[in-house]
């Protein structure tokens, strides 16, 4: 039976096949990750280091799941397998600070503040994306849940190491997030209730600035009662009543504590500017998501030492971004915020290279400063740029290796490395597709395959008679 | 065709029940119509511990199992069954479901567990999410009788494990022998299990139509709450009895108080969970909460099996396999993924994958229509590489170890419950027929279900 003999090849070997692609839903979880053992040497490359300029003729060893060297005439070490890097590209991996892949649910959008809810919960770790953005590029991804209320829910940064069970792909060290929303999607503008039900608050986004300052004032009076009641306890209070656990203001005490990081859907300059401040008041930092008119509010937004991630373009798409123009990146740059471009889609997180492209056209940004939008800058935006972003000797070897420029819509991915694993190889998928293709007719032909009425018969005419 | 053993005799006994004083043990005896003591004889005996009996007799007396063996002479007050030709296997065990229990209303945007108990709507919030209902037992919902029980006596269940079936975190369930008295008198263990269903819970696409949760994600957050809160519930009661005075008092909580056994680790939770995925999470819950998980459905158990073992949770694993519908195989349909082909063919291996790799696994119907489908796919299953005998100890000792009943059911043994499945041919073999059923000691002959494979009659 050919599936047998998938999993007979094993767990490296078919993760990076495409044959995971149509079997998803039939793998994760039992296999334990493998150990970074692998030891990989891209010889004769340009290295688009991101942060350390671009290097010609250069090879970059990956051992231990790190970068171990990066430089000319490396000497591989026993074992190490040899990629010949002539003609081609190696950049760090893409990573997209907006993503909704790999998630079995989208919003809890029933109440103003779901804070209680947690993205990693959900996160379906055999979904396609995973591989196509492989495909692309992506290596790291900020999975956000939707943003149908002020307040979603608690988010997570990944690494997409196809094949392998959640929890060994969520990014190690990275803090925790949280989503909130504001504007027309939380008002609910287009997506009036049914008949006879109410109207969730708030209604505007006045009513959405008091959902957040009641939100987080209820967390600060929470987070006294827990410290008052340690204090006692510790005084010798015996069998003091704790106060109740509250799911919804545990991650906004975290806020309060800078240990979570915090998402914010948002377009026009207006309720940026509030959201801006109102994090100032509680002693938070915010990323900006979308932003698409943070441009009008850049000095703003950099004073506060808030980060931007942006669509490059999606000017008009609704009202909320009618004015939104392809210079926002720039604009951002030029006023010295962290500003990247993310996906929000499954499908644009696999040319988030040519998004990137697009920033030296409109708002000349140089090949670097570009490349930074979908790379280091997201790391810093996710707190990890010690660990991602750039390719130097000690950060993880999240790599991938393109067979142009990726800066040119002709470039496309040969491999895709997370630390120093690969996880996505061209040509191997090329060659597994006719097996696929072979396997699929015959499970077709499979007796559990056939439907019902050609099937066992099951139809069974009614019984005559009996003694009822 | 029904000769002397008529199914109705069921539903005399419980009409004279319910006439009558309350009777004693003799008294009940009395009152029913069928002799309270068989001897099944030159019957193989397939006892489900040790060896199969060539040629044996069963001695079914008050209900329980008075005597087997190739030895055993019948007493001489038995009705004589001669089981020339036929095998007597322990009652198969219906592992969950909600047999009995009537079918919920459709749910109303997620609204069905507030109107199920009937309660003033609540507005929604994080405080009183909807579809959580721990309080809930199963025997105040289930109805006895054949109109309930015919389909799966005809499969030759003589017990099953009913669950409640409103909202997510839906209540508390029953093991119960499928007999025609009451349900008072069909109650082999209450309460057996608290029942979690995640596809259950979170209706209404998460946006405000029917309450919070509204999505899978609010689901996993309301049952984390539910658990904190009862543990903290728990907590709090110790604290006031010990110091009655100077401890405000929890207030009385139901649900919470439901709750208490879960979260001590005493009774089991009942995931269901079919996907690699939804059984991870479960996992995950229960290491959260020190629960005792169970997992029901179990589709991709296989898997999952080495976590599985090693957190030691038994699955109850659902006969009713994926099967392609007339629609999906037209020629104008949208072709279906591999993922879909390759789970039909694997749905009557997971069973001999899970027994291989030392999963504790038991049979569920797991709500299919054709009652003929539970042999036969346990058949299949068979086929496929799972033992037969180890097929038979998931529908009898398995499941009834899983519950914590084995002492009583579970396996012919002198003592324990008379709960016997009377079949011609192997019970896994194809053309095998179950002929008839002991439940509580009362034979009852199952009908042929309507849409069944075949007669369940009296074919000796």
């Amino acid at each position: 039976m050919t599936h047998s003999t998938l999993n007979a090849t094993g767990h490296r070997a078919a993760r990076n096949s495409a044959l995971l692609l149509l079997f998803a839903g039939t793998f994760a979880g039992a296999q334990k990750p493998l150990p970074a053992a692998s030891t990989t040497l891209i010889r004769n490359a340009t290295i688009l280091t991101v942060t350390k300029g671009t290097l010609q003729n250069a090879d970059l060893l990956m051992e231990h799941g790190k970068i171990a060297r990066i430089g000319t005439h490396l000497s591989a070490p026993a074992g190490a397998t040899i990629v010949d890097g002539t003609g081609k590209y190696v950049m760090p991996g893409i990573i997209d600070p907006h993503s909704h892949s790999m998630i079995d649910a989208v919003n809890e959008g029933t109440l103003s503040v779901t804070s209680m809810v947690n993205i990693e919960d959900v996160l379906n770790p055999t979904a396609p994306a995973i591989y196509r953005e492989l495909a692309g590029g992506v290596t790291t991804i900020n999975v956000l849940h939707g943003s149908a209320n002020t307040i979603g829910g608690q988010t997570i940064t990944v690494k997409l190491k196809w094949g392998e069970p959640v929890d060994s792909m969520i990014f190690p060290g990275a803090l925790p997030g949280i989503k909130f929303a504001l504007g027309e999607n939380v008002t609910r503008k287009d997506n009036p209730p049914p008949a006879g039900q109410e109207r969730r608050y708030p209604f505007t986004r006045m009513g959405q600035e008091e959902v957040l300052r009641d939100a987080f004032t209820r967390a600060q009076n929470y987070r006294a009662e827990w410290a008052a009641y340690h204090a006692a306890v510790a005084k010798g209070a015996k069998d003091l009543v704790p106060p109740r656990r509250d799911l919804a203001l545990d991650p906004l005490v975290q806020v309060l504590e800078g240990k979570r990081i915090v998402n914010v859907h948002s377009y026009r300059a207006d309720e940026i500017l509030m959201m801006v401040n109102l994090a100032r008041d509680f002693g938070f930092h915010v990323l900006i998501q979308h932003g698409l008119e943070a441009y009008k509010i850049a000095s703003e937004i950099a004073a506060a030492g808030d980060g931007v991630s942006t669509f490059v373009d999606s000017w008009g798409y609704k009202i909320e971004a009618e004015d939104a123009i392809p210079y926002n990146v720039a604009i951002l740059m030029r006023h010295g915020v962290v500003v990247t471009i993310n996906s929000d889609d499954d499908g644009r997180a696999r040319r988030l290279n040519v998004d990137a492209a697009k920033e030296m056209r409109y708002g000349g940004l140089t090949e670097d400063e570009a490349l930074r939008t979908i790379t280091y800058n997201g790391a810093v935006q996710l707190g990890v740029q010690n660990r991602v972003g750039s390719l130097e000797v000690g950060k993880d070897a999240d790599v991938a290796i393109w067979d142009a420029d990726p800066l040119s819509v002709y470039a496309k991915v040969d491999q895709t490395y997370i630390d120093g694993e690969k996880f996505f190889d061209r040509q191997q998928d090329l060659a597994r597709r006719d097996s696929l293709v072979a396997l699929k007719a015959q499970l077709e032909k499979a007796p559990e395959n056939q439907p019902p009425a050609q099937g066992r018969g099951r139809i069974v005419p009614p019984t005559t008679g009996g003694s009822k | 065709m029904q000769t002397f053993l008529s199914l109705r005799v069921g539903a005399i006994v419980a009409l004279a029940a319910t006439l009558a004083p309350p009777p004693t043990a003799a008294a009940q005896a009395s009152t029913r119509s069928v002799p309270e003591t068989y001897a099944i004889t030159n019957a193989t005996i397939v006892p489900g511990t040790g060896a199969t009996i060539a040629q044996g007799t069963v001695v079914v007396r008050n209900g329980l199992i008075a005597a087997v063996g190739a030895n055993v002479k019948a007493p001489a007050d038995a009705r004589i069954v001669d089981g020339t030709g036929l095998t007597v296997y322990p009652g198969l065990i219906d592992a969950f479901g909600s047999l009995g229990i009537p079918a919920a209303a459709p749910a109303n945007g997620g609204r069905g567990a507030a109107s199920f108990v009937s309660a003033p709507q609540l507005q929604p919030s994080a405080d009183h999410p909807v579809g959580i209902t721990p309080e809930v037992l199963a025997v105040d919902l289930i109805k006895v009788g054949d109109a309930e029980f015919n389909g799966p006596r005809s499969a030759g269940i003589t017990t099953a494990l009913s669950a409640p079936t409103v909202g997510f975190l839906s209540g508390r369930a029953a093991l119960i022998d499928l007999s025609d008295e009451s349900v008072d008198d069909a109650v082999l263990e209450s309460p057996a299990a608290m029942a979690m269903s995640y596809g259950r819970g979170g209706r209404g696409g998460g946006i405000g139509r029917g309450g919070y949760p509204g999505s899978l994600l609010g689901v996993f957050a309301a049952f984390r709450q539910e658990m904190l809160d009862a543990q903290r519930y728990g907590q709090w009661k110790a604290m006031y009895d010990r110091n009655p005075r100077g401890t405000p008092r929890p207030p009385m909580d139901a649900g919470l108080e439901a709750l208490q056994p879960v979260v001590n680790g005493q009774m089991p939770v009942i995931f269901e969970a079919n996907s690699a995925r939804e059984i991870a999470r479960s996992l995950g819950l229960a290491k959260e909460f020190k629960l005792k998980a169970i997992i029901a459905g179990g589709a991709e158990a296989d898997q999952v099996a080495a976590d599985l073992k090693a957190a030691n949770v038994p699955v109850i694993l659902s006969l009713n396999f994926p099967q392609r519908s007339a629609a999906a195989s037209s020629p104008d349909s949208e072709p279906e993924l591999l993922s879909v082909l390759e789970a039909r063919v694997n749905a009557p291996k997971v069973a001999g994958k899970l027994a291989r790799a030392g999963v504790r696994f038991a049979f569920e119907s797991g709500g299919l229509t054709n009652w003929a489908d539970f042999l036969g796919n346990a058949g299949k299953s068979v086929a496929a590489g799972l033992s037969a005998s180890d097929a038979l100890r998931a529908m009898t000792l398995a499941p009834a170890e899983i519950f914590g009943v084995s002492q009583q059911t579970g396996s012919l043994e002198v003592g324990k419950i008379a709960n016997l499945t009377v079949t011609r041919g192997a019970l896994f073999e194809p053309g095998s027929k179950v002929v008839t059923v002991f439940v509580d000691g009362a034979e009852i002959v199952p009908q042929a279900p309507a849409n069944g494979r075949g007669r369940g009659g009296m074919g000796r």
